[in-house]
């Protein structure tokens, strides 16, 4: 299967740039998580700060985590290396090789997501991570894995990926759910930004961390932001002219 | 057996490549010759679906090749201009990656890399990252990652492009190797003297447009087998004549310096594209 291919290809980046890959996925959320969540102590809703950030952290490591690993790589291999071009021209079924990217992408996003957990650890704040929680963080990484492809394959030059990082994920690192409800929001603006994938998984993770079910509807939304992403990935990869 | 029919590639308003009608035999080696920004790197790209035609089609033993034909694809390998391979993997890793991609099974993957390490001398570097590769040394990894599949097609966009002397002439030994092995090559390049030694047809195209295709003897017959390179002052001038008497007698009136050759498929190139170029 050319998935597998394209798998044994994110695993021989990773453990090539292991260190690299491991220290870039902790410094923000740390940063994050000393600033807001220790340094300067405050409360939300009668419970230490803290507890409402590590979720929202989490959710936003496996958002940048998988975005990252496909947004930059592809933009490279597509642009300055041309190494894509050694994909098209092979036999691999091209949607195997998007498959492969979208699960090697979020992959990333869950490692970036359980070390953010396991630094956590030792806090003992009492939230609850299982199963669940690492479904969503993966789900949350096949979404922004997905966008990132197709973000990669309209740009221009590969310095767009870092602008497609500062227009798209730092806005939704800061709005959707991670420092701050959405909730505080007002009214039309609240709608749109809780509507957005990072909302969704934020907002489910932190739900099980508390011991509460998440709203279901929070899966459909971010399967269905996978369905259009992979679809116009797709429609991309088979039917662009100049690729 | 690789053709195309009307193929044709616009990027906007500027037209790369203008109805382009090939055939290229099986087992033929086959040059695709034409000044900078002819359309050779552009068709090269069609070839291998990179890019995708705006008109016209490209078939692979009859058959149409595009992005979802994996059995038109399996038969094609290419070695582009740039080097087109992933710069942080190990030579060994990018044949591994090329192997998986063509869905080769493992013990075959391991022993076609050791022969063509060896077949090309790459053998102590196979640990080395790409980006710490010369670039004649890269080149001849893309020579191996391209015969790593034992293609029925290859491309060849400019092999050479960038090499010293003596990583050219190793290059071009391990192409003329290929050439024995019964594989259709599609070739461009600048260096006009190999693909008159290597070529068994060759087609030249400018704008984008064909402008011939022939056997290098039959256009070098077609312009005069001998030539006499007369120079004044300024510039140089030839001329060319059918038969060895001619030249002679046209060497015998003249009271420049002048001096009588073989004429080269490089002579046919001038004449036929190159004047036009000078003109403007």
């Amino acid at each position: 299967m050319g998935i597998i291919t394209i798998l044994w290809e994110k695993w021989a980046e990773f453990k090539r740039d292991f260190y690299k890959i491991t220290i870039a996925a902790m410094i923000s959320p740390l940063m994050y998580l000393v600033i807001f969540g220790m340094g300067i102590q405050t409360t939300s809703h009668g419970e230490p700060y803290l507890n409402f950030l590590i979720p929202g952290i989490v959710a936003m490591s496996s958002m940048t985590g998988s975005f990252s690993a496909v947004a930059q790589n592809m933009s490279v291999q597509r642009l300055y290396e041309k190494a894509l071009d050694q994909v098209m021209v092979s036999p691999t079924p091209l949607w195997q090789f998007i498959l492969g990217q979208i699960i090697g992408g979020s992959l990333r996003g869950l490692y970036a997501g359980t070390i953010i957990l396991l630094l956590t650890m030792p806090i003992h704040t009492g939230l609850i991570f299982n199963g669940w929680s690492f479904l969503i963080m993966f789900l949350n990484g096949t979404v922004f894995s997905t966008m990132a492809l197709v973000l990669s394959f309209l740009a221009k030059s590969y310095t767009d990926a870092p602008r497609f990082t500062s227009y798209i994920i730092t806005p939704m690192s800061f709005l959707c759910n991670t420092f701050f409800s959405t909730d505080q929001m007002p009214g039309g603006f609240r709608q749109v930004v809780s509507a957005l994938p990072l909302s969704q998984a934020s907002d489910m993770i932190r739900s099980i961390s508390t011991g509460v079910a998440p709203d279901i509807s929070g899966y459909f939304i971010l399967l269905a932001y996978l369905v259009v992403f992979s679809a116009i990935a797709v429609v991309f990869i088979y039917k662009k002219k100049n690729l | 057996m690789i053709e195309t029919r009307n193929l044709t590639k616009k990027f906007n308003d500027f037209t790369a490549v203008d109805h382009l009608n090939l055939r290229i035999e099986t087992g033929e080696f086959f040059g695709f010759l034409g000044p900078n920004g002819a359309g050779k790197s552009t068709t090269i790209s069609m070839m291998s679906t990179v890019l995708l035609p705006t008109e016209g089609e490209i078939l692979i033993d009859g058959k149409p090749l595009n992005r979802k034909d994996s059995i038109g694809k399996r038969k094609l390998s290419v070695i582009t201009q740039e080097y087109s391979m992933r710069q942080d993997m190990t030579m060994e890793e990018v044949m591994e990656y090329q192997g998986r991609l063509y869905f080769m099974p493992k013990k075959l993957r391991r022993e076609k890399t050791e022969e063509l390490f060896a077949f090309a001398g790459l053998e102590e570097y196979r640990h080395r990252i790409v980006r710490h590769l010369s670039g004649g040394m890269k080149r001849k990894l893309m020579i191996c990652r391209g015969l790593m599949i034992d293609p029925e097609i290859m491309l060849l966009d400019e092999p050479t492009a960038g090499m010293d002397a003596i990583s050219r002439r190793q290059m071009w030994n391990l192409i003329r190797k290929m050439r024995t092995s019964g594989i259709t090559i599609f070739l461009t390049t600048h260096y006009i003297d190999e693909a008159q030694a290597l070529c068994d047809r060759v087609a030249l195209i400018d704008q984008g447009k064909l402008n011939v295709v022939d056997t290098p003897d039959n256009l070098i017959h077609a312009l005069g087998k001998y030539a006499v390179d007369e120079t004044d002052d300024e510039m140089l001038k030839t001329h060319y004549f059918r038969d060895r008497e001619s030249a002679i007698a046209y060497l015998s009136q003249t009271n420049e310096d002048t001096v009588m050759r073989n004429s080269t498929l490089e002579d046919v190139f001038v004449e036929r594209i190159g004047k036009k170029l000078l003109k403007k």
